[in-house]
């Protein structure tokens, strides 16, 4: 994502300022409502949130507490599910990085012919829907001899695919931005071709890899219906789909709260971070 | 070349391109394994003995969610380009702040989608919720506009209707980033030639924005299109009872222990997706043409 220029000189009446600034507020509040009610309820104690109809919810808890917290860090099947994401996660980005990078720089740096269709075959898995795709990769994924596999890298290799047209697509993009000189002058100095792309290219390209990492884990944590579908029988399981077991038991709404706002935080977190970083790494990029 | 050289001639090319192929062959194999075993599958259980493809098109559930799914593509396409353009000419234009409104704008779709479906599950409870306080007007500066609450997912339209709220939410920063780009292309002397001629500002946006933002507006529409026919997670946590298609493939394949009917609609829905993009492509190409003759 880049800088998008603004229109800095448009003139605006004062009547469209307020207006403007009136709907930016309706679309905040919007936008942080539900957050907002999430984090209410996720250190809300039992009255502020069974009402039984004598008094409406208040709009901040009564006694707020860290008990749901509490409960969960020593929950063993919480606390299962959130290392199960995280393994997933880290599957994820290593297998998409592994195939991914590689056939990137190939198509970044080497004359192929027929680019056009190979690009074409290799988003094409992505034209299916993902509940549509989900089917046929759970039938295979889930007999033999896959099923011999633990479920953590299951579910790893259908977020690979999830990501991977993704990953290869950025990584093309950091690649083709590395100038050839580069590679060049290692070639001259005797240096082969696969010493030049690990010594030299991947320490380069490592920030856009970076960001396409990022975006791999966070859409590995976030993965719902592949995890889903993938450890529908069995107890280990990735953190969302741990959500909606736990929800099919009508749950507390403080408990429930909690374990979604424990999902959220890091890619909360991450997002204001990566943009920070992604902002920093391209100016860098351009200075060069 | 003479046919006897040929052969010799390519495989040195494999040789001398070994090195290329290797890097690349990896991913594309596991894509395009991907890609088979998923086609294959889905074509060969939909036309299976028994021919479940066809048991489909006459089946009541398939043809309510069919339905159901028509509708919630026909509300929510409009509703999301509208609050994407919206959210996109508000930040439009820099004033103080704009970056952290932008930023803030950008929250929903880091959320995951499992995690806005239920927030508003437990937002809009029955019988006590405080959306359901809010309307029973137990809140002093609110008026009372239900005496009874009401059940939100007990009833289709509310069920199907908090499902596009949800999806609508969580995917506004999607249209607003397009119709932003979109925005981005009206060159600023445009704005102020239509000034000087004595335009005000909704006459600015009717006869200079909209037209001009044309091919972003229908790239929205098609994106959004095919986003909500293949919807799943709001529907199948908000309206479990009046089930989309997705929703319908999930029950198939999970509760009614049928691969088989589930892959039929699955491929219906691939389809459909097909269709659906085929129709629009047409319609871009006849604006395209409307444009240009004006």
């Amino acid at each position: 994502m880049y800088e998008l220029q603004l229109n800095h000189n448009t003139p605006v009446d004062a009547n469209m300022k307020s207006i403007r600034f009136i709907l930016i507020c309706l679309v905040l509040f919007f936008i942080i409502f539900p957050l907002f009610m999430m984090t209410k309820y996720s250190i809300s104690d039992r009255e502020s949130i069974v009402t039984g109809g004598e008094y409406p919810e208040p709009f901040f808890p009564f006694k707020p507490n860290l008990e749901m917290f509490e409960a969960l860090s020593i929950r063993k099947d919480f606390v299962g599910a959130g290392l199960t994401s995280l393994w997933v996660g880290l599957l994820a980005v290593a297998f998409s990085l592994f195939l991914g990078a590689p056939t990137a720089f190939a198509l970044a740096r080497f004359r192929i012919p027929g680019v056009a269709v190979l690009l074409f075959f290799l988003l094409s898995v992505r034209l299916f829907p993902d509940i549509s795709a989900v089917i046929p990769v759970a039938e295979l994924l889930l007999s033999r001899p896959f099923s011999l596999l633990p479920p953590v890298v299951l579910v790893g290799l259908a977020h690979t695919l999830l990501a991977l047209p993704y990953t290869v697509y950025i990584a093309k993009g950091v690649f083709e931005s590395i100038p050839k000189d580069l590679e060049e002058q290692a070639h001259v100095l005797g240096a082969g071709k696969a010493r030049t792309f690990l010594k030299i290219l991947v320490p380069l390209a490592l920030p856009g890899l970076g960001a396409a990492a990022i975006y791999t884990f966070f859409l590995s944590w976030n993965e719902f219906i592949f995890a889903y579908f993938l450890t529908f029988q069995g107890t280990q399981t990735t953190l969302p789909v741990y959500l909606l077991r736990i929800l099919s038991w009508s749950p507390q709404k403080n408990f429930i709260s909690a374990i979604s706002l424990v999902i959220c935080i890091p890619v909360i977190i991450f997002t204001f971070l990566v943009q920070r970083y992604m902002r920093e790494g391209l100016t860098a990029g351009a200075v060069k | 070349m003479p046919s006897s050289i040929k052969p010799f001639y390519l495989l040195h090319k494999l040789k001398s391109n070994l090195f290329t192929i290797g890097f690349f062959i990896p991913a594309f194999l596991y894509l395009v394994s991907f890609f088979v075993i998923i086609l294959v599958f889905l074509l060969k259980f939909s036309f299976s003995e028994g021919i479940p493809f066809l048991q489909l098109l006459s089946a009541d559930d398939f043809k309510a969610a069919l339905w159901r799914t028509f509708w919630f593509m026909g509300v929510g396409t409009p509703l999301q380009l509208v609050v994407g353009l919206l959210l996109a000419l508000l930040i439009q234009q820099s004033f103080k702040g704009v970056g952290v409104v932008r930023s803030f704008f950008m929250i929903p779709i880091a959320i995951p989608a499992l995690v806005t479906a239920i927030i508003i599950d437990l937002v809009f409870s029955y019988p006590f919720g405080p959306i359901n306080d809010l309307l029973l007007g137990r809140h002093g500066f609110f008026p009372q506009i239900v005496s009874v609450p009401i059940n939100w997912s007990g009833s289709e339209p509310l069920s199907l209707g908090l499902a596009i709220l949800g999806k609508t939410w969580r995917d506004m920063p999607i249209s607003m980033l397009i119709l932003l780009a979109g925005l981005q292309t009206i060159e600023r002397e445009q704005y102020e030639a239509a000034r000087t001629m004595g335009a005000k500002s909704w006459q600015e946006f009717k006869y200079l924005t909209l037209p001009l933002l044309t091919p972003a507006i229908l790239t929205i529409l098609i994106l959004r299109s095919i986003e909500n026919w293949k919807e799943f997670v709001f529907p199948f946590i908000l309206a479990p009872a009046y089930p989309l298609l997705g929703v319908l493939i999930e029950r198939l394949y999970h509760v009614e222990q049928n691969p088989a009917l589930a892959a039929s609609v699955a491929l219906c829905l691939v389809a459909l997706i097909g269709i659906t993009t085929l129709v629009f492509t047409l319609i871009t190409k006849m604006v395209r043409k409307y444009l240009v003759r004006v």
